[in-house]
């Protein structure tokens, strides 16, 4: 048994899967720069081949399902440190049960994925509603998020095809990268700006006017900041324009 | 900008008891410009009071020519009184949608001058909208009732969906409480609104409770000349009772251009919806989930919603100012709400001759499963469905899980918590092949001592049950 480094991607995860069947089992997988080396584990660094990941790509849809496919590369979007862990033992069994693995809630393997699976999609659901968008001097809608998964690439589909007439870019400050998206067409890339550009002009009346609606929407005598928390929590804030004081940060 | 301001808060202040605030229900295509609606509906925010914020919630005025004892903005009552333009309205749509603030617009109105006048505005401001602006984004629309059917027919081609609120939950309350409003002024356009809606082969119905049956055939259409009056006591017109009258051809026959509308323009797409009331008058818990039953069978609306009475004005025949709005009550009836549209549960089941109001401890399901365990303990390894549904701790996800697991291999109790079922309540009601691990002594006082002992004294999951996002 042996511990897998892989450089943190999608393919180089797959290319562990497949030694883990062609060369040696695997005890687990992990990211190269966040492994911690120790005395009882021995661990082998694993080089992204394109050729063997596309055949374990090609084996989970045709052994597996499509569907299951689609959960295992929304896993690795979380942000959980066992993510690949959890791919790993889904597939062995899915490799095992074929497509019936989905329907094993019961199963620790499965919950593990369903669990993790069922954050990412709450949190693209979530980022759907709770971003926000600034609109710059240049006419381009411009949005900042620290989501907790690697999230924008799910949300480009939905944000294209609603602000199809628009230039708008997601900047997920975290990770140092950015959704690009002009008449319904996007790319992902790395983006480092730190500061927000140039604001429109009106742009700070539009967050005032947001801001009092916001306020004036709430009932006082049904008061529940304990709700309000539960369905938009704190870490999010930072980045909503109605939860800033004052009307000066995005 | 600063009358802008003023305006907002003004009319966003009047409209924020309105309850409804979902965006479900219509997938409108965006049409080349502007917006979309998605299936599921999307919540943008959440207000200090842990309502979510969807729509843009506004009166078009809250200038009212109506004098409803309840209501902040009665013409007698002194309060600062606005008007939205048309243009500056859809101007602040566009903006606010366009940075995601909002799902869409929820437009509601007061009663200024008449309702046909009043509703011509809106619609005027709602095609500005869409067509100035090329907005598809989610449109909520008020009906007033006394609005003329052809005008309530133009509302519904540009919105998503459309609301009648019935206001209150008996025609007694109504006509002190809202001596304007009548019974058939509220249900006549709940009807066309249906009627439409089959007609054009859309009714969709509430949740599950159709599930499996077609709805948009003559049987469920309300015939003119008919009274359909939700208040009304008496049986459900359900399905078997209304059997008679269906025989006949009432519906007109339908013409190539009434199913496939003028521009493919669709009519009210996520359905419509309705609201009360509750704690304003004397009805019992009862009553109200009788006349939304009636609703649910009768117009086949999406949802009913209910809203605690907040007291904001002083009136010898409303609950006093100091009484604060009876929310746990509130919570119970949308339990029992969903039992109705999601769990096939009637009405009648959930209450007893002896006790008119549900019970302020136990959720609904649990006090029904008590007054009943001699259907209980059931297996989980061979109930159905419709079984599972109605065993306390296990919602509709679970039930399906379960029900998938089935297929490939046996539940065993440890599963069971990992597909969601909440144990602490279904243990008392679930035999695990054929295992029994609840309350040892099988009666309904002892089983009802362990859940409250369980839940710390008052069994109220305001969040144990899992909320759904989608609807607000």
């Amino acid at each position: 048994m042996v511990d897998y480094l892989y450089d943190g991607t999608f393919e180089g995860l797959l290319t562990c899967i497949y030694h883990n069947y062609y060369s040696e089992p695997a005890d687990g997988i992990y990211e190269k720069d966040r492994y911690q080396f120790s005395m009882l584990s021995r661990c082998c660094e694993i080089c992204c081949d394109e050729k063997k990941a596309g055949r374990v790509y090609r084996a989970i849809r045709e052994k597996i399902s499509d569907d299951d496919l689609k959960r295992i590369y929304k896993i690795f979007a979380s942000s959980s440190e066992k993510r690949e862990n959890i791919i790993l033992e889904y597939i062995k069994l899915g490799f095992i049960k074929g497509h019936s693995v989905s329907l094993m809630h019961g199963d620790p393997a499965v919950f593990a994925a369903q669990s993790a699976e069922q954050k990412v999609n709450a949190e693209i659901h979530r980022f759907k509603g709770l971003l926000r968008f600034s609109a710059l001097a240049n006419q381009v809608l411009y949005s900042r998020v620290e989501p907790d998964s690697d999230i924008l690439e799910f949300l480009a589909p939905h944000f294209c095809s609603r602000f199809s007439g628009e230039a708008f870019m997601i900047h997920d400050v975290s990770r140092s990268k950015a959704l690009i998206s002009s008449s319904g067409c996007w790319y992902i890339s790395d983006f480092f700006q730190k500061e927000v550009p140039l604001l429109a002009e009106n742009e700070k009346d539009f967050r005032s006017l947001w801001k009092n609606y916001f306020d004036t929407a709430a009932i006082s005598q049904r008061t529940n900041p304990r709700c309000q928390k539960r369905f938009m929590p704190v870490r999010y804030w930072k980045h909503l324009t109605e939860m800033q004081t004052g009307s000066g940060v995005l | 900008m600063d009358e802008m301001y003023r305006k907002l808060k003004i009319l966003a202040d009047s409209a924020k008891f309105d309850v409804s605030c979902s965006s479900s229900g219509s997938g409108r295509r965006n049409s080349g410009r502007m917006g979309n609606a998605v299936m599921p509906g999307c919540c943008h925010s959440w207000s200090s009071d842990g309502r979510c914020i969807s729509l843009l919630k506004v009166l078009y005025t809250n200038k009212c020519i109506y004098d409803c004892e309840y209501c902040i903005n009665r013409r007698s009552a002194d309060t600062e009184r606005a008007s939205f333009e048309p243009e500056e309205l859809a101007k602040l749509t566009m903006e606010f949608y366009r940075r995601n603030y909002i799902e869409g617009l929820f437009l509601s109105s007061a009663v200024e001058i008449s309702p046909d006048h009043t509703s011509e505005r809106m619609l005027h401001a709602l095609r500005i909208l869409r067509y100035d602006h090329g907005f598809s984004g989610y449109i909520h629309a008020k009906v007033i009732p006394g609005t003329s059917p052809e005008i309530i027919h133009s509302l519904g081609l540009e919105a998503d969906r459309l609301s009648v609120n019935a206001e209150l939950p008996a025609r007694e309350s109504l006509s002190i409480l809202a001596p304007q409003k009548t019974p058939q002024g509220i249900f006549s356009p709940m009807k066309q609104i249906t009627n439409t809606l089959i007609e054009r082969r859309a009714l969709k119905g509430p949740g599950t409770m159709f599930r499996g049956e077609d709805i948009n055939t003559e049987r469920s259409y309300l015939p003119e000349g008919e009274k359909h009056d939700a208040f009304a006591g008496g049986s459900v017109p359900d399905d078997f009772t209304a059997g008679m009258i269906r025989e006949r051809s009432l519906m007109p026959p339908l013409q190539a251009e009434s199913v496939v509308p003028a521009a493919g323009k669709k009519f009210a797409p996520a359905g419509q919806t309705t609201q009360m009331i509750i704690g304003a008058d004397q009805s019992s818990d009862r009553q109200i989930i009788k006349v939304s039953e009636r609703i649910y069978r009768t117009f086949k609306v999406k949802r009913v919603y209910y809203s605690a009475y907040i007291p904001v004005v002083r009136s010898p025949l409303l609950p006093d100012l100091s009484v604060a709005p009876p929310l746990a009550r509130e919570h119970r009836l949308y339990q029992a709400d969903w039992l109705l549209r999601f769990y096939g549960f009637s009405a009648d089941e959930l209450f007893d001759d002896s006790h008119p109001d549900l019970d302020p401890d136990l959720d609904p399901k649990v006090s029904w499963a008590l007054r009943n365990l001699d259907l209980f303990p059931v297996e989980v390894n061979q109930a159905d469905m419709g079984t599972l549904l109605r065993v306390p701790g296990i919602g509709t996800i679970s039930a399906l899980r379960i029900i998938r697991q089935r297929r490939v291999s046996a539940v065993c109790a440890d599963d069971l918590k990992k597909m969601g079922v909440v144990l602490k309540r279904a243990r008392h009601f679930i035999t695990c092949s054929g295992i029994y691990s609840g309350e040892k002594h099988f009666m309904p006082e002892m089983i009802k001592e362990h859940m409250l002992d369980a839940d710390g004294g008052m069994q109220l999951s305001f969040f144990g049950q899992k909320t759904r996002m989608i609807d607000g």
